[in-house]
């Protein structure tokens, strides 16, 4: 048996065990922290319109660019959205998910894509120039993007 | 398939032609290593995990470093995994398990060479390694740090091919001596 295992293997195998359980420790806690962080980021014809916690329920219309050209009508927020603005999507942050509920474009495929929860998953609206994504709050501000970009 | 060997011992010494002895040898465990890899490929069994498996082929790979070094360890490994990502896997598998072979064969010629650990645990080091040496390239690749989740589970499947295939690759030595 001496042959098969030897006293360093077994120390081998107790130090890669405990760091896989450590690994998988620390990568559950960062992911409940993550989570908890996450920000719905909108953003309207590539501009940033608004940026909330993804754990907060509330509902945003926001409108399209191209609304600007008309003239805007004074924000009602008792008023339907369609009846104030021409071009508009309703995002609606609920329960840890976000949605496209209205779009004023034809084609819907903003409403039809349904529900995102996770980071990194977006919304687009073309026609509206809409993006709405989850981003993980704890990697906001790193250089991600700017490293790769 | 000659080629092979030769370019991969330009760091070992370019002045010496290979041996013949050696490419025979090389060119034998090679082709074993490749029907391993076959019959691994063909066997369905899904752990439900992707990027799990076994790794029959790396039998050959220990043996070789054992019984020849660490030039016939290396030739072995990376003809295989040349071969095997052209018949069956595609060349980003071949890109994967490239890594993972480099990143394994390094640590076990290194673990080897301290004389300090059975055949056992230097094969659970080398299929630690190899996880690790896939996931570097998986994460270069999608340009994501997120995959690291995925770290635990090669972690552990990498500790339990490792030990069964140091297990059989000291049988298999020993029934060489």
């Amino acid at each position: 048996m001496k042959q098969f295992i030897r006293k360093a293997d077994i120390i081998l195998f107790i130090a890669l065990v405990v760091i896989g359980l450590a690994a998988s420790a620390a990568l559950t806690l960062s992911h409940g922290e993550a989570g908890s962080g996450a920000k719905v980021i909108i953003e309207s014809g590539g501009d940033l319109f608004a940026r909330y916690p993804l754990s907060e329920d509330r509902t945003v219309v926001v409108p399209a660019p191209k609304q600007k050209a008309v003239d805007a009508p004074t924000a009602d927020p008792d008023a339907q959205a369609s009846v104030q603005y021409d071009y508009y999507n309703v995002v609606v942050i609920s329960g840890g998910t976000v949605s496209v509920t209205e779009a004023s474009c034809k084609n819907q495929v903003c409403v039809k894509h349904g529900a995102v929860s996770r980071p990194g998953e977006s919304i687009v609206c073309l026609p509206n120039r809409l993006v709405v994504r989850i981003d993980n709050g704890s990697e906001e501000g790193g250089g991600y993007d700017s490293v790769t970009s | 398939m000659t080629q092979s060997p030769r370019k991969t011992s330009g760091t070992s010494g370019r002045r010496k032609p290979l041996s013949a002895s050696f490419i025979a040898r090389v060119g034998l465990m090679a082709t074993l290593a490749l029907i391993f890899s076959y019959v691994e490929a063909i066997i369905p069994y899904n752990p439900g995990v992707p990027g799990i498996k076994l790794g029959i082929a790396n039998v050959v790979t220990v043996v070789a470093l054992y019984k020849f070094g660490a030039k016939d360890a290396v030739a072995v490994s990376v003809i295989r995994v040349v071969l095997a990502g052209l018949l069956f896997n595609g060349l980003f598998g071949m890109l994967y398990a490239l890594a993972g072979a480099a990143v394994s064969l390094a640590g076990m010629i290194l673990l080897k060479k301290t004389g300090l650990f059975s055949v056992t645990g230097v094969s659970m080091a080398a299929g630690v390694l190899h996880n690790l040496g896939q996931l570097l390239v998986a994460a270069a690749l999608i340009e994501d740090l997120r995959i690291f989740f995925y770290f635990p589970v090669l972690m552990f499947s990498g500790i339990a091919a490792g030990i069964l295939v140091g297990i059989a690759s000291a049988l298999v030595l020993r029934a060489l001596r």
